[in-house]
């Protein structure tokens, strides 16, 4: 099975770091006393938002998931008709219920094709890809089509903080887990088209396996919305008399638990050590290395002990596009695809090797995919 | 051999095939340390499901939790010397360069249970209590299998409880002393044990990395140290377990 097409869908223009804050808002008039210091940390120098500098949604996900498979279906070198599935991706549908893919079908206008969301955090988009993958391994479809998309920005524009007057945001004089991810995600789709033989010209990119390993049974919660972030309140946003009152008292804040994301990036390395250790990965034959985070998120001993165990990916292999397109979650990777492909950056060869590593940091899920640069 | 492949079995039959680091670990030693990396995540992942060390994790660490913690770790502290000791008289004339670094890493730790009891004292409990403190169940079976181990002939596989007690001694530093200090508003006196070992343990670990390139250069070594890590990492846990036993 072979990636043969791809697309993406950025809205609006590149927002550079110090104008971030006017698209979010200032919560309150007050510029963010963390905003820089995070910035810094990221890396992020231009990223995209679907809302305006008013917070008003320029772009629904729906649409842009849609707008994304658009581009990556224009580029294809098959008719639409051809796809039997729709397979995605999302942290947060524009509806809670039914399902991202549906609305996302009726976008696309899709007769009669199988659907599949999936839901989770940045690893959504290599369920839905699994999913589509092993559809298409069993026959049952000739192409698949697999779109992920994310309007982060809705979370993270001001009115929600300012709304959130009895939460740990409010209370805090610094409320850092509250505030991290403001300044770290954005707005994105990216999709691809699956086939079962490669694209008649151009590259494309067998997919050789894909596997995953979920720690949620033995670590806490590190990155969610739902609940006010206190241990002591087992309540969910849905156990509150209303809506408002979960508001108010921040459980629909978007949530990062810093200090357990350190767990995030050993579990990462585990599961490719694990890899190694099942002969399913053999890190020299590594030509490219696609992750979700950027190398400087692991400059720490783990790399090194890596290196010291024969183990290590050379930084040279490293590609990301993180830096200019942001972090736009489920989506980053398939944007980092489609752009990997295009990029002058790097040179890529038939017949090499592309390793993507994809972490959620929701409740530790770490996914990788392994493909093959391949042309007809 | 400086920039060949090598290929060699591996306990699961396949092939793994290292690339030759100039000055570094030898093949055998590369994959023993890939193995040992793994044991070490999935023992640190365990870590935290254990009750007292999730409350770090979750910020609801109280100073009676280090009390407990310190109280039920002292034996080990303790006993560690005496293995290590035991370890460094088991190994033969052959194997007297790693004689020599055991016998200076002992040196190094045996009086460590000194500042531990200091510790315990500055977080409020009494010296009296962590001196009259027994084993735990699970300090029991850790100290009765590594005496065990180190009374073998040559015990070079007793690098894989190195590999995890070291391990975990920079995890006190760099993760657990500040964060202790944060959630029970004791003061740095109540980690010194934590912070002092984990600064001498990278000195340790630098030795650690040249005694396991000169010991594990075949299969069978690796194995051997792979199955202790495991066994040390469990029973390590089994003792933090026991640590809200203890009381009762």
């Amino acid at each position: 099975m072979y990636i043969t097409s791809t697309g993406i869908f950025l809205p609006g223009p590149s927002v550079a770091v110090e104008e971030v804050e006017n698209i979010l808002g200032a919560v309150h008039g007050k510029p963010s006393s963390l905003r820089v210091q995070i910035q810094k940390a990221n890396k992020i120098q231009t990223r995209h938002y679907a809302i305006d500098e008013n917070q008003q949604t320029t772009h629904s996900n729906t649409e842009m998931a849609a707008n994304a498979a658009e581009q990556c279906l224009d580029r294809a070198f098959i008719g639409r008709e051809k796809v039997g599935m729709l397979a995605v991706a999302s942290t947060q549908g524009d509806l809670p219920a039914p399902g991202m893919a549906s609305m996302v079908q009726a976008e696309l206008e899709l007769p009669e094709i199988e659907i599949l969301t999936t839901h989770g955090i940045c690893s959504s988009s290599i369920m839905a890809l699994k999913a589509a993958w092993n559809s298409m391994r069993l026959e049952e479809h000739e192409a698949a089509l697999v779109v992920s998309s994310e309007l982060a920005s809705r979370l993270l524009k001001k009115q929600r903080y300012e709304a959130a007057t009895t939460s740990t945001f409010a209370t805090k004089r610094i409320d850092f887990s509250t505030e991290f991810l403001r300044w770290m995600l954005s707005d994105g789709a990216g999709a691809l088209l699956l086939q079962n033989k490669p694209a008649p010209k151009g590259l494309s990119l067998r997919i050789d396996w894909i596997r995953a390993f979920s720690h949620a049974h033995a670590l806490p919660t590190c990155m969610s919305v739902g609940s006010a972030g206190r241990n002591e309140d087992k309540r969910t946003w849905q156990d509150y008399n209303t809506y408002a009152e979960a508001e108010k008292d921040g459980a629909l804040l978007l949530r990062q638990d810093v200090r357990l994301l350190e767990n995030l990036m050993r579990m990462g390395v585990d599961g490719y050590l694990r890899l190694v250790d099942e002969g399913v990965s053999n890190p020299s034959k590594v030509d490219h290395f696609l992750c979700h985070y950027s190398s400087h998120h692991f400059r720490n001993k783990i790399l090194e002990l890596l290196d010291r165990a024969g183990v290590g990916i050379p930084e040279e292999k490293w590609w990301t596009n993180l830096y200019t397109r942001g972090n736009t979650g489920s989506a980053s990777l398939f944007i980092m695809l489609d752009e990997f492909l295009r990029t002058d950056e790097v040179t890529i060869k038939e017949g090499e090797s592309v390793l993507c590593f994809v972490p959620e940091s929701g409740r530790f899920n770490t996914t990788y995919v392994h493909l093959t640069v391949v042309s007809q | 051999m400086k920039n060949g492949e090598i290929k060699i079995e591996t306990e699961l039959e396949h092939e793994i095939e290292v690339d030759e680091v100039s000055e570094g670990l030898n093949p055998h030693a590369q994959i023993c340390l890939q193995h040992l990396l793994r044991v070490w995540l999935g023992f640190e992942r365990d870590l935290a499901k254990v009750p007292l060390l999730r409350r770090i994790d979750l910020g609801t660490y109280t100073a009676e939790d280090h009390q407990l913690f310190l109280l039920n770790i002292r034996q080990q502290v303790i006993e560690g010397s005496r293995w290590i000791t035991r370890t460094a008289s088991s190994f033969d004339r052959d194997h007297a360069e790693i004689r020599s670094t055991v016998i200076s890493h002992a040196v190094d730790e045996h009086r460590d249970y000194e500042m531990l009891e200091k510790d315990f004292v500055a977080s409020g409990g009494r010296l009296e209590d962590i001196l009259s403190m027994e084993r735990n169940i699970g300090s029991e079976a850790l100290h009765g299998f590594l005496m065990h181990k180190s009374s073998q002939p040559n015990p070079i596989d007793l690098l894989g409880a190195m590999w995890i007690i070291e391990g975990l001694g920079e995890k006190m530093a760099t993760s657990w002393a500040e964060r202790i200090q944060e959630l029970t508003g004791l003061g740095k006196d109540s980690t010194r044990f934590m912070t002092y070992h984990g600064h001498n343990d990278s000195e340790h670990m630098e030795r650690f990395y040249a005694t396991l390139d000169s010991v594990c250069t075949d299969e069978k070594a690796i194995q051997r140290i792979v199955k202790t890590a495991k066994v040390v990492a469990r029973l390590y846990r089994l003792q933090l377990e026991e640590l809200e036993q203890s009381g009762e």
